[in-house]
């Protein structure tokens, strides 16, 4: 294991404190020392909002984006330098609401990139409004008499668009969330970890999970097994936690590419064509 | 060598076969040694409707559509009723009689009556061979040599067996006889068989360029006419080592490529105006934390989804405007295929050095929908990465990737470089790539560090306007009348031009490839030496006058406009020189089908 202050930035995260982000932040610091993956060859990409603050708060190389657009940097990061760990970091917002469309296209094809979701069931730097993981019910800025939409179950959703790696953990269980965020990196291809990660300021739901929460393994859960994890997923009493469903027989997209059409390392190609590619690249001109 | 050449529509019912008709008859003359230009009269549709394939040659270097036709194949009645009135005196039109109804043809005109669905249905079950006896008869009334026609069909047709390639070879020999027997050509060519010479698209021209400058990413979403360069991409994915990626949509691919450029690789994205507004954001973001990408988009008419199969220039005030705030971004608009393929090294470069975003505009008219004769391909263009560093020392926790410089350009550095990292960021940001946004913002230094970022970013544009190319300037230096014109339209300006001189009226040609930035003083120096000027380009509001009159105060008035979606001829070119010499001065528009 390396040491976690290897990857201690010097800025101060400004979340609110109490914010169930710090949790996250220490669990990715101790996966990536605990896999000892140094911070150089870490890439984070991220969006908008609280969550997506997280570069910069923790020293590897950062990409702090777009709303809703870390999947899509951290895809053409991936192919262009697959030796890096890609993960994506960004809050509900970002990856359930506006840029939602990439989780399931990433998810599906199988892209060798992490998505670690801060999920607070709400906007927090929007100054509180409903999200797309905001419960039935609840009262924020925009559903003053509570709010009448069910929410999104991502789980379920990327269950079904098939992910290969679908786990949740919570912020305030730093141990086990580390534990799913390394199994998480290690994974062959895609893997989403959902993050319940309170919002102390517009949605505190801290005792709200600690009192709903269980382990999968606890139960026997057998994660191979599709049906079994749908039905996990679908729990609505309880909340459990761990991971849900993983599937290593399928290739990532980064490894089919590389296999059929013999893609090369995009960073170190930058040169002239051979004189064998001159031929085929013109060949079409005649 | 006197100056010949000759025009040649085939027109048909899409899926008909008339675009790859007209692939052969290019192959033909360029394998003959002529210069092409030809344009794709498609429709959206896969088929019926109906499609035509214009071809202009000759053994000088032709650039445009040239005047009329004066040769016609007609497959259907429509082909025949939209194109007779089109036809030059002298020419001919071939048709089927079966299928066709000629009704009476204007004097001058030959028709060459053949039974090309007869013919046809004795090489196959299905009448499709019948455009293969047409270019049999094309070939006769051009005097091609009848052994071209074996060896380019059989390049056409080659993959798809012996008895198609036989089959249609028969066909094509067939309609060869006939025409030759029973006609005199009225017009030809010089044939030089041991000169054979390349064509293609701006599409497939960029892309190749692309690969050659080193481009390794490539991520799209299908959109007409760019498609082809992803197809392209595609298809010589495996043989070059590109990765390719078919996004889910538009912002995905820039943000894919955007992610690619700045983990190292040449990246590039492409795709026409509907698109291109979905990636706008992007294209803030590249230019924000000052990422190297070339962004394509290969204009079509628009607004919306527009005419998705025809051609416009209008696209320049987007690509001028795209803005959250100010940021920089190069705008190049090749002329033709061979400038697009040698632009393409210089994109990129100009995007590594300089750390922005690039811009290539292409249109359908060259992009999808016109071959033209490529002769000089530069595949030299050095590759110039810039600022970029392969190891860094260990100065502290965060490596200084916005530094301050005084060309406004940092040194750059890839993930995956140790003690290199720093945060890429689209959040206003200090030099090491840290927030300026939440608990700094409105701070007296983070006041001071934003102006000076600012500053940074625009003024860029200064050093590269030094390094981008003044508009070039065709044709006499003194001149009455001087023409003004970006990208695709320099291209019938050329061919009016040729005839205008040949006529002695005195005119030339201000042509811009590099758009923005330039040095303005330069050019305006450059255009305050003519006598009068006339703006020509294929959109409603004359755009790039626009941007001259923005960027040097001079209006420029005179206008000649098309946004029918149809490229201009030179014929129009002409008629508004001439009536500019009778004082007829205005805005021009074309209204009418090509």
């Amino acid at each position: 294991m390396l040491e976690t202050k290897l990857y201690e930035s010097d800025i101060r995260p400004d979340w609110c404190p109490g914010c169930g982000d710090f949790g996250a932040l220490s669990a990715v610091k101790n996966a990536l020392a605990s896999l000892e993956i140094e911070p150089h060859r870490v890439l984070i990409s991220s969006g908008i909002g609280c969550a997506s603050n997280f570069p910069g708060f923790i020293r590897t190389y950062g990409h702090h984006g777009l709303h809703g657009r870390p999947l899509p940097v951290a895809v053409g990061a991936k192919l262009a330098n697959p030796s890096l760990t890609v993960l994506a970091i960004a809050g509900d917002g970002d990856e359930y609401g506006i840029g939602f469309n990439h989780v399931v296209h990433t998810a599906r094809r199988n892209h060798d990139v992490k998505l670690l979701v801060l999920n607070n069931e709400v906007y927090g730097l929007t100054t509180g409004q409903l999200s797309p993981t905001s419960v039935f019910g609840q009262r924020t800025k925009t559903t003053p008499y509570g709010s009448s939409i069910y929410p999104l179950n991502p789980l379920s959703t990327l269950l079904g668009v098939g992910a290969t790696f679908v786990a949740r953990g919570f912020s305030g269980q730093v141990k086990q969330l580390s534990e799913l965020i390394q199994a998480a990196i290690k994974h062959r291809g895609f893997s989403i970890v959902d993050i319940l990660s309170p919002c102390v300021t517009w949605n505190d739901i801290y005792d709200n999970v600690r009192f709903r929460m269980y382990s999968l393994d606890t139960v026997n859960h057998d994660r191979t097994s599709l049906h079994a994890a749908l039905d996990r997923s679908k729990e609505t009493e309880k909340i459990p936690l761990g991971i849900f469903f993983q599937n290593e027989d399928s290739p990532s997209f980064d490894e089919l590419l590389h296999k059929t059409v013999n893609n090369r390392f995009p960073v170190n190609e930058v040169k002239h064509m051979t004189e064998e590619e001159k031929k085929v690249a013109i060949s079409i001109f005649s | 060598m006197t100056d010949k050449d000759i025009t040649i529509r085939l027109g048909a019912a899409a899926g008909d076969g008339i675009q790859s008709a007209g692939e052969i008859l290019t192959r033909m003359l360029s394998m003959s040694g002529q210069y092409v230009c030809t344009y794709n009269g498609n429709q959206s549709l896969i088929r019926g409707g109906h499609v035509w394939f214009h071809i202009h040659a000759g053994n000088w270097r032709v650039t445009s559509l040239g005047n009329g036709i004066d040769y016609m194949l007609a497959l259907n009645q429509i082909s025949f009723d939209e194109h007779i009135g089109k036809i030059n005196q002298g020419g001919a039109i071939i048709f089927d009689p079966k299928t066709v109804k000629a009704g009476t043809i204007p004097e001058g005109i030959t028709p060459i009556m053949l039974p090309l669905t007869e013919i046809a249905l004795k090489y196959d079950k299905r009448p499709l061979m019948k455009n293969t006896v047409g270019i049999g008869a094309l070939a006769a009334l051009l005097g091609i040599d009848r052994k071209e026609i074996g060896e380019v069909i059989q390049l056409q047709f080659g993959s798809k067996g012996k008895q198609i390639v036989d089959g249609n070879i028969n066909a094509a020999l067939e309609g060869y006889a006939l025409t030759v027997k029973s006609f005199v050509p009225t017009k030809s060519l010089e044939f030089d068989y041991s000169k054979k010479r390349l064509f293609t698209h701006a599409d497939f021209a960029l892309a190749a360029g692309a690969v050659n400058a080193g481009c390794k990413f490539y991520a799209a979403y299908p959109m007409s006419p760019a498609s082809p360069i992803l197809h392209y991409m595609a298809v010589n994915a495996e043989k070059m080592g590109v990765s390719v990626l078919l996004a889910e949509d538009e912002i995905a691919a820039m943000c894919a490529t955007i992610g690619a450029a700045y983990a190292g690789a040449r990246a590039m994205c492409a795709t026409s105006g509907g698109g291109f507004a979905l990636m706008q954001e992007a294209l803030g973001m590249a230019a924000m934390n000052e990422t190297p990408i070339v962004v394509v988009d290969v204009m079509r008419a628009g607004p919306s989804t527009g005419l998705p199969t025809k051609t416009s220039q209008g696209d320049l005030n987007m690509m001028l405007g795209i803005s959250q705030d100010d940021f920089p971004r190069v705008i190049i608009a090749p002329r033709n295929s061979e400038e697009t393929f040698n632009t393409m090294g210089r994109a990129f470069n100009i995007a590594e050095k300089w750390q922005v975003p690039v811009i290539v505009l292409l249109d359908f008219g060259i992009g999808d929908g016109g071959y033209a004769t490529v002769d000089n391909l530069d595949f030299e263009e050095p590759i110039d990465r810039g600022k970029l560093l392969t190891e860094v020392g260990d100065e502290g926790t965060w490596f200084k990737r916005y530094e301050l410089t005084e060309d406004n350009v940092s040194p750059r550095v890839l993930p995956g470089t140790p003690n290199g990292m720093f945060v890429a960021k689209t959040d206003e940001h200090d030099e090491y790539g840290h927030d300026l946004s939440d608990v700094e913002a409105g701070l007296q230094h983070a006041v001071e560090k934003r102006v000076e970022m600012m500053n940074k970013r625009m003024g860029k544009l200064t050093g590269i306007a030094v390094e981008m190319n003044l508009p070039e300037v065709a044709g006499p230096a003194d001149a009455d009348v001087t023409l003004v014109s970006w990208g695709s339209t320099s291209n019938p300006i050329r061919e009016a031009m040729k005839q205008l001189l040949a006529e002695g009226v005195k005119v030339n040609s201000v042509e811009f490839c590099d758009i923005f930035p330039l040095r303005w003083k330069e050019v305006a120096k450059v255009l305050r030496k003519a006598r009068h000027l006339i703006d020509v380009e294929s959109n409603y509001s004359a755009q790039m006058a626009g941007l001259i009159a923005r960027e040097t105060g001079i209006m420029i008035e005179d206008r000649l406009l098309t946004y029918s979606g149809e490229p201009l001829e030179p014929a129009e070119v002409v008629e508004k020189v001439k009536n500019v010499l009778k004082k007829e001065i205005g805005v021009s528009v074309r209204n009418k089908a090509l």
